[in-house]
């Protein structure tokens, strides 16, 4: 999981480091198969294309949301945690995206004994467009004194 | 022009509650499949030894399972049954009437989590309709449909708060 990171070493508008996925039929199918949804933007594409008037089959919402959970939980390492997380869907997410997850602190403040960091997030795909804009809260350990 | 809302009827159906419901024990495997439909490595979801003797003391799923642990009520149906889109049923659209005469897309989320889901978990989801709105855009009326869900465990301990916006809109497509 990597080395932990301390409230008191991050600073206002300082990046984590983005996370990288591919967006794909396979992952698409594996997603929709594991939850039992059945909505058939997620899986046919005539239907998609031809009824809805999408590019193609399009990711559920929810990955974004799996995809920052990712991003943040792996980022807080094992003493921090991920306590919000707010999202936009803005665009879709379709097979062949190549997304770039990633954050800025916005703000940090020591609450009730606790480090907080707040964070804008993005997941962009190849092109630099913002697909789903979103922003978290996540707890940090602060270093003992 | 009308209000598609008025039209529609829906504005007393503000503060409409879902009917609770509580799912089935969660499975290792609902939650190892998961991780890997997300492409998420982290032994946490899948290696019982590391769940074992990391921070959770065993195996819990990825923070954004907890809706799905619940299980979408009603969206589990025989195939025939199913509506024509597939979709019969989804977190955030109330089952008030002409529902499903619109076409819904998901407007944003909001997510507060206290707790994981681990295995064998049954999960309980309440919530009720906060909000409707209508706006007017280029590609006709959008209807904004806020609702607010908590997730219990079995122990009655709060796993998370979820706030959804859905976005209706007329259909627009003809069956042919």
């Amino acid at each position: 999981m990597g080395s932990q990171v301390y409230f008191d070493d991050v600073s206002v508008g300082q990046e984590i480091p983005s996370l990288t996925k591919d967006v794909n039929t396979v992952n698409i199918l594996m997603y929709v198969a594991a939850v039992w949804l059945m909505d058939r933007i997620h899986f046919d594409n005539p239907f998609a294309v031809k009824r809805r008037g999408l590019p193609d089959i399009v990711a559920p919402g929810n990955m974004a949301g799996d995809y920052y959970v990712q991003l943040l939980t792996d980022w807080a390492g094992d003493k921090g945690r991920l306590r919000k997380l707010a999202l936009q869907f803005r665009n879709f997410m379709i097979p062949g995206n190549v997304l770039t997850c990633g954050g800025r602190i916005t703000a940090k403040a020591v609450e009730d004994g606790k480090g907080r960091v707040d964070l804008e997030l993005w997941i962009k795909n190849q092109d630099g467009v913002v697909c789903v804009p979103g922003k978290g809260v996540v707890e940090l350990p602060i270093r003992a004194a | 022009m009308g209000s598609l809302l008025d039209e529609l009827g829906w504005k007393k159906f503000i503060g409409h509650e879902y009917p609770a419901h509580t799912g089935e024990p969660v499975l290792a495997r609902d939650i190892r499949r998961y991780a890997y439909a997300i492409d998420d490595g982290n032994p946490l979801f899948v290696d019982e030894a590391a769940a074992k003797a990391g921070r959770h003391g065993g195996i819990t799923a990825p923070l954004n399972y907890v809706s799905w642990a619940v299980g979408v009520p009603g969206a589990e149906k025989r195939s025939k049954d199913l509506g024509e889109d597939g979709l019969s049923s989804f977190v955030g659209v109330p089952d008030i009437p002409g529902a499903w005469s619109l076409g819904w897309v998901r407007g944003g989320e909001e997510l507060e989590f206290f707790k994981p889901v681990y295995v064998n978990d049954r999960v309980t989801v309440r919530g009720h309709v906060t909000g409707m709105s209508e706006k007017v855009g280029k590609s006709g009326t959008l209807i904004f449909v806020t609702s607010e869900f908590t997730y219990t465990n079995q122990n009655d301990e709060l796993l998370a708060k979820h706030i959804v916006t859905m976005i209706a809109s007329p259909r627009k497509e003809q069956a042919q």
